[in-house]
């Protein structure tokens, strides 16, 4: 285990040394992805802003769901940035190489490269940021949110890696999966985004059932924000994105016992 | 001729990927549902203006639907990638210009996209929402117009876009600011009018409220045709910036020896 | 020595969906799932010997590639069992691969944007050869493959040559029994493979590593291999000793003799092509594809006839202007032995 971890962590130390040889694109990225990112916000933050509050939600416990979503996505695409781009690596065969190395193909795919997001992690402290002090001071949550919020942010990575994982698994049959990705992944995502009270029920059941992503933001900040159930929501979650990380795991070993490799 | 084989190149490259790209508008057609499902939540305790809830639903759907014509055009219509193979020296030695030669091409993707894409996705929201067409044809053809103007229009962007790459390698970063640019600027989420003074008059400055919101306006009846002028003056402006650019490009090529 | 590498019964088959043609062909290839079957590697058995060197070769699409990505442990045979020293690499994919090294010479298994040394570094990590070994290791490797130059350049910048020297190098670190090289000379210039051979050999013989190479260069497996094993169409059809393959097919060479003036055939006008002749006073023979009026084609078999022979014979014809020798064409000879 500890080998393992020791060899993560050189690899992580590596790919950052390598992406920070093109120092001038990275600045320029991250600026542009800040712009990008304050631009998402503008949107909701303007609409909520005009109108007050949508079916009971208010600006500030929007701004909570839209940056929990936020940070444990970039938790996710931080360290697992890869398996996202799995369709990548499959048409082009630099699969069979990684194939090749003494580890878990999947930690060798999530050690090829980390992202660096520090546009996506300053909007997303910052709204949360902003809407936690917004919240406490007017006396709907105190500063236990704050560790749960934590919690919930990293079990929420948690969920997001196992959808990310169980798609790009599909890859080993289908080989193209951008399109899937964009339903189960950007599609789902987006809409945990906003509070799951505003869709119907249909569309409720599939984003916390089919594709969990519910669980991220929405259920633990029924608690979190609301108190409505209790601390044992916030455990469960945890359970719930155990589960679902072992159910993808299986998976994505199944899919890669019926690799195929590129053509030939 | 020679423009229109391109185009049909370029469209009929698309039919074999027609199964994938239906998973991708179920997914496209979700996003619009989502933002649809917001007003109707805010509609449920607010007024919403001229539109009304049923309006705003209107709007979301024919915004979305339109996204397809004037918002996901190619990636810098794939310049950036002519310049990472080296093909762009190739493509400025044809006989055709670079600018009509990529927008012949992108206007075929367009259309593959409007007959996959935005048709399939609005059939459905007419369905889902209980839509139904202008009543006067006259208002279908202005905002057919307004439409062709808005996919030109987005096809100059994203040549600009595109010609950046020969000086930075990070030009998709661009693409995506565009889009962001839409989203809020273009009245994609939010008609114009209801953002914040200072972000209207920003938003009036560019060209990107001519690229939804106004087609949408005038298919939704609120619009005169009178507005076109503006789509219309857009049009050459961004035409005479994109030949500049051209010239721009040809001398950076030039200079790298090709 | 004991058997390394034991293949037995190996089939791979690949399955690719059927694209639907006409209306609606899009939505209908989503739905309904046809399969088209090939064949990619059908009954192959084979054994290599500990300290043994076999060239694997073959035109493209035979299957070469899918064999060793199922040695590898990358792909999962249809059917049939592989044994690296004993252990099956697809219930025990790591393990094997601590004691391989693959170089595919197509694509490098280093950092792209490192420097050549970092790359060891992680990959002495990897495989967890420990800090004393590695630089013991990499002093040795270093100067039979001239790293030192660029030792400190990132991979990107190097040279082909270098960067197929480096990627031998990082196959080599850990030190493993097996070597598996797809194509270590592919686009590389007559000094830059000349290197690598040298290399290889001393490799296998000094260090008895057991290699399997595959090639589209018939100097690297003539020079090299001790065995060589034909495969075509998914099917071994040859599998010996270099010798015996070469007694099999013939490597027949091409000679383009041009006269200075006019030459006289030892045969009536108008013989028909291809004419075949008995060398004078020495044994073989050999025969004349073309004919023209200052030009003659041969072609030999040289393990037949010697070159010297020949010339010596057809000497005798006219006076000789020029000579132009041509050594058989590598798809030639895989054609020939089917």
């Amino acid at each position: 285990m500890k080998h393992w971890f020791d060899l993560y962590a050189v690899l992580i130390r590596s790919s950052i040394q390598s992406r920070m040889q093109y120092r001038m694109n990275f600045v320029l990225g991250t600026l542009l992805a800040s712009l990008i990112q304050i631009a998402e916000f503008l949107m909701i933050a303007i609409i909520l802003n005009k109108f007050g509050a949508v079916k009971g939600w208010s600006l500030h416990e929007v701004g909570y769901l839209f940056a929990v979503m936020t940070l444990s996505k970039t938790l996710y695409r931080t360290f697992a940035s890869d398996v996202h781009h799995l369709e990548r690596y499959l048409t082009t065969g630099e699969l069979d190489q990684l194939l090749t190395r003494p580890m878990p193909v999947l930690l060798a795919l999530m050690s090829q490269n980390v992202r660096l997001m520090p546009a996506e992690l300053l909007q997303g402290s910052a709204v949360l940021y902003w809407s936690l002090h917004g919240l406490m001071s007017a006396g709907q949550i105190t500063w236990t949110a704050v560790p749960y919020t934590l919690l919930a942010i990293i079990t929420g990575a948690v969920i997001l890696f196992a959808i990310g994982l169980a798609t790009a698994a599909v890859g080993f049959w289908m080989t193209r999966i951008n399109e899937l990705q964009t339903l189960t992944e950007d599609a789902s995502q987006t809409a945990a985004r906003y509070p799951l009270v505003l869709y119907p029920s249909w569309l409720r059941s599939f984003l916390l059932v089919a594709i969990p992503v519910g669980f991220v933001n929405y259920v633990p900040s029924l608690f979190i924000l609301r108190g409505e159930y209790g601390p044992w929501l916030i455990l469960a979650v945890a359970l719930l994105a155990a589960c679902v990380l072992g159910l993808a795991l299986t998976f994505w070993k199944f899919g890669l016992s019926r690799y195929q490799s590129t053509g030939s | 001729m020679l423009y229109f084989t391109l185009a049909s190149k370029a469209y009929a490259r698309n039919l074999h990927y027609r199964g994938a790209h239906m998973l991708h508008n179920v997914a496209s057609a979700l996003f619009g549902y989502l933002y649809a499902c917001i007003w109707i939540g805010i509609g449920q305790d607010h007024p919403l203006g001229e539109y009304g809830v049923h309006g705003m639903v209107g709007y979301i759907a024919f915004n979305q639907a339109s996204l397809w014509v004037s918002g996901f055009v190619s990636n810098g219509l794939g310049i950036p990638q002519a310049v990472r193979t080296g093909q762009i020296s190739l493509d400025l030695m044809r006989p055709v210009h670079l600018f009509v030669m990529c927008m012949c091409r992108e206007w075929g993707q367009i259309a593959y996209q409007f007959v996959y894409k935005s048709v399939p996705i609005y059939l459905l929201y007419m369905l889902a929402f209980k839509l139904s067409l202008p009543t006067r044809p006259d208002t279908l053809l202005f905002a057919a117009v307004a439409l062709a103007a808005a996919g030109y229009m987005s096809i100059c962007i994203n040549y600009m876009i595109g010609a950046t790459s020969l000086w930075t390698t990070e030009s998709s970063w661009l693409y995506w600011v565009n889009h962001a640019l839409i989203n809020l600027l273009a009245g994609f989420l939010i008609p114009v009018e209801w953002l914040p003074s200072w972000l209207q008059t920003v938003g009036w400055l560019s060209p990107y409220p001519y690229l939804l919101y106004v087609p949408t306006r005038i298919y939704m009846g609120y619009e005169q045709p009178g507005i076109l002028l503006g789509s219309v003056a857009w049009c050459m402006l961004l035409t005479l910036l994109c030949l500049l650019v051209t010239a721009a490009v040809r001398r950076k090529v030039e200079v790298q020896g090709g | 020595m004991g058997a390394m590498i034991e293949v037995c019964g190996l089939h791979k088959q690949f399955r690719t969906p059927v694209v639907k043609e006409g209306r609606f062909a899009g939505i209908r290839t989503l739905f309904t799932r046809e399969y088209r079957l090939k064949e990619a590697v059908k009954d192959i058995s084979f054994t290599i010997q500990k300290g043994d060197f076999v060239g694997y070769i073959g035109p493209n699409g035979a299957g070469k590639s899918t064999t060793i990505k199922m040695l590898t442990g990358i792909l999962h045979p249809s059917a049939g069992e592989v044994k690296i020293n004993g252990v099956d690499p697809h219930k025990h994919r790591r393990r094997v691969a601590q004691k391989l090294g693959v170089v595919f010479g197509q694509r490098s298994q280093l950092w792209w944007d490192l420097p050549v040394k970092d790359s060891y570094d992680i990959l002495a990590h990897m495989y967890r050869v420990a800090p004393a070994e590695k630089e013991r290791r990499l002093a040795e490797l270093g100067e039979l493959l001239d790293l030192k130059e660029f030792w400190e350049t990132p991979v990107r910048k190097l040279s082909l040559g270098q960067r197929m020297r480096a990627d031998i190098a990082a196959s080599l670190l850990h030190d493993p029994d097996v070597l598996f090289l797809d194509e270590p000379t592919i686009g590389l210039d007559v000094t830059a493979k000349r290197s690598i051979r040298e290399f290889l050999k001393t490799l296998n013989g000094e260090f008895g590593k057991t290699i399997l190479l595959t090639t589209h260069d018939m100097d690297d497996i003539e020079q090299l291999c001790r065995r060589v094993m034909v495969i075509n169409h998914g099917e071994l059809s040859y599998e010996g000793t270099i010798e015996h393959l070469r007694d099999k097919i013939g490597l027949p060479t091409v000679i383009r003799i041009v006269f200075r003036g006019s030459y006289r055939l030892p045969a009536q006008e108008g013989a028909r092509m291809p004419l075949q002749l008995r060398l004078d006073g020495a044994e073989g023979e050999f025969r004349i594809i073309e004919a023209s009026s200052s030009e003659v084609l041969i072609e030999a078999n040289r393990q037949q006839a010697k070159a010297m022979d020949i010339l010596r014979m057809v000497g005798g014809w006219g006076e000789i202007a020029d000579i132009h020798m041509e050594e058989p064409d590598f798809e030639d000879i895989i054609h020939r032995v089917y």
